[in-house]
């Protein structure tokens, strides 16, 4: 390090591209707050539409975020698809059942994922993948702004569903208090269904910013799901700001452990920071 | 007058698991009543409610709303059709708005498009809900947050309203203030059933009562003539 300013490359891209952590978790943290089961196959579900959006891309020739257009319905379809015919039956009998289910949906993603696109290392490439743009000294790439953008454009997006629309109001309820919440007319199947959809829609999301900036493989999807993890529990259980900021610091600490401790500490500084958190405020950052 | 009758709870036996609560529990509400439940803790009050809004399910015996037998219907269906239920310990969403928590009261789809004149029904009933209508419904004091639940109960525009030990924890005055709400609830024609331990206060307020121990139906009838028996003040009062 020659100065503080050239620390204003890595804190910038760490910040910018923390923004995909965002999204990823935001799907997590939906179904986690209605359902209360962590879907631990949320990272190969993201890693899945990684790969669609892959093969829309190399064998159909649609850009990546154009194809999000049919991606979104279509993971919404199939999130709802999952829900009611796998999760939620296994759900009816325990939470643990349900948990067990989304293991398994997850190590079949990645094992139909090894037969259709073997274990090689992929990524989106377009006509914007190397580019980059400049503030004052600093280099940035574009798809890293274009995780941001989304980011906050994904949140905006599900904070009025959820404030302003009586579907909205529903999942907003019943991840406070589900017996009340049937008492007022919501049926919780429904409400999973809608959840779980939408998490999926964000996964398809996920998938294609994730694969516009980082190289993928069919096993990412654990390592991303560690991360969301990290990301809500930093930010705060059911807070959609704790996501965002959580995102964030996630992105910048992973960003300025890859510059100080080099690749090794690329994961070990968010981590570590995890655990400072969550010593000083149990709750994350923006939990109550 | 059988055309009269909008709940007919007959013979249910309910259980927990394996433990039996109520045994041959029958009762009927008349429309336009007000029909108190009063019983000791323990006594089953609680589960026959849940049992009526369709959040347990008799295993003999069935409960008919306007004639249709609701007994196997969801909980979710049963507020659709006009059963109301304020559960006991004021369930209210936490981390939503005052103003929330009473629209998404009016989820059903028979109250959807009603939403904005019961929101004005309700204010006009407790002014001091819309005084606080963006705050989080936390934030409230015990007496208003039963008028919020009392208020998101009559959001689902109820033919029968229930509510489940109103009166728990709250100072006499408030008290004195929810039952004088609901006698215009009552006026503006909706049916309601009440259950309290306050059984002095319930009582004179009440139409009609059961009184209800260790799961049965022990005595039924006018209120203010149950008041007067001496059994309940020797099972309650200890006279």
């Amino acid at each position: 390090m020659d100065s503080l300013a050239d620390l204003a490359t890595p804190i910038t891209m760490g910040i910018l591209y923390g923004g995909l952590y965002v999204v990823i978790a935001l799907g997590l943290s939906l179904v986690f707050g209605v359902m209360k089961v962590i879907n631990v196959a949320h990272g190969d579900m993201v890693v899945l539409g990684s790969y669609i959006a892959f093969v829309a891309s190399t064998s159909l020739g649609i850009d990546p975020i154009l194809w999000l257009v049919l991606g979104i319905p279509l993971f919404f379809i199939l999130g709802i698809v999952i829900q009611r015919f796998f999760l939620y039956r296994a759900f009816k009998m325990s939470a643990d059942a349900a948990l067990i289910i989304a293991f398994g949906l997850g190590l079949i993603i990645q094992n139909a994922e090894q037969l259709a696109w073997t274990p090689l290392s992929r990524s989106l490439q377009t006509s914007y993948s190397l580019k980059s743009f400049q503030i004052g000294e600093v280099y940035i790439p574009l798809v890293y702004l274009l995780d941001f953008i989304a980011a906050l454009i994904i949140i905006l997006i599900i904070h009025q569903f959820l404030k302003r629309t009586y579907l909205g109001q529903a999942i907003t309820a019943a991840s406070q208090d589900r017996q009340t919440a049937e008492l007022m007319g919501i049926n919780p199947a429904r409400v999973y269904q809608i959840a779980f959809g939408i998490s999926m829609a964000l996964a398809a999301v996920g998938g294609v910013f994730l694969g516009l900036t980082f190289p993928f493989t069919p096993t990412s999807g654990v390592s991303f799901l560690i991360i969301a993890f990290g990301v809500i529990i930093l930010g705060g259980l059911g807070s959609m700001t704790g996501t965002f900021i959580g995102g964030l610091i996630f992105g910048l600490s992973q960003s300025l452990g890859g510059t100080f401790l080099g690749p090794t500490g690329q994961l070990l500084v968010p981590f570590v920071m995890v655990i400072v958190i969550l010593t000083i405020r149990p709750q994350g950052l923006f939990g109550r | 007058m059988p055309e009269d009758v909008l709940l007919n709870v007959k013979d249910i036996d309910v259980f927990y698991g394996t433990l039996q609560i109520l045994w041959n529990v029958s009762l009927e509400v008349l429309t336009g009543e007000l029909v108190a439940i009063a019983g000791a803790n323990g006594a089953g009050k609680s589960t026959l409610l849940k049992t009526i809004a369709g959040m347990m399910h008799p295993t003999t015996g069935n409960i008919e709303f306007l004639g249709e037998d609701i007994s196997r219907k969801n909980a979710y269906n049963i507020v659709t059709m006009g059963i109301s239920l304020v559960p006991e310990g004021r369930g209210l969403f936490p981390e939503m708005t005052v103003s929330e928590n009473l629209m998404i009261g009016s989820y059903n789809r028979n109250a959807r498009a009603l939403s904005k004149e019961q929101l004005c029904r309700v204010y006009d009933l407790f002014p001091i809900l819309k005084e606080r209508k963006n705050q989080m419904a936390k934030t409230l004091s015990g007496g208003e947050q039963q008028m919020l639940v009392i208020g998101r109960g009559l959001m689902s525009n109820p033919k029968l309203l229930i509510i489940d030990e109103m009166s728990l924890g709250l100072s006499p005055l408030i008290v004195n203030n929810l039952f004088q709400v609901l006698h215009e609830i009552k006026e503006a024609g909706v049916t309601l059933l009440l259950v309290e331990q306050n059984v002095w206060k319930t009582l004179h307020e009440a139409d009609r009562a059961y009184v209800i121990e260790t799961g049965r139906i022990v005595m039924s009838g006018d209120a203010l003539k149950l008041c007067e028996e001496v059994e309940i003040r020797n099972a309650y009062f200890g006279v």
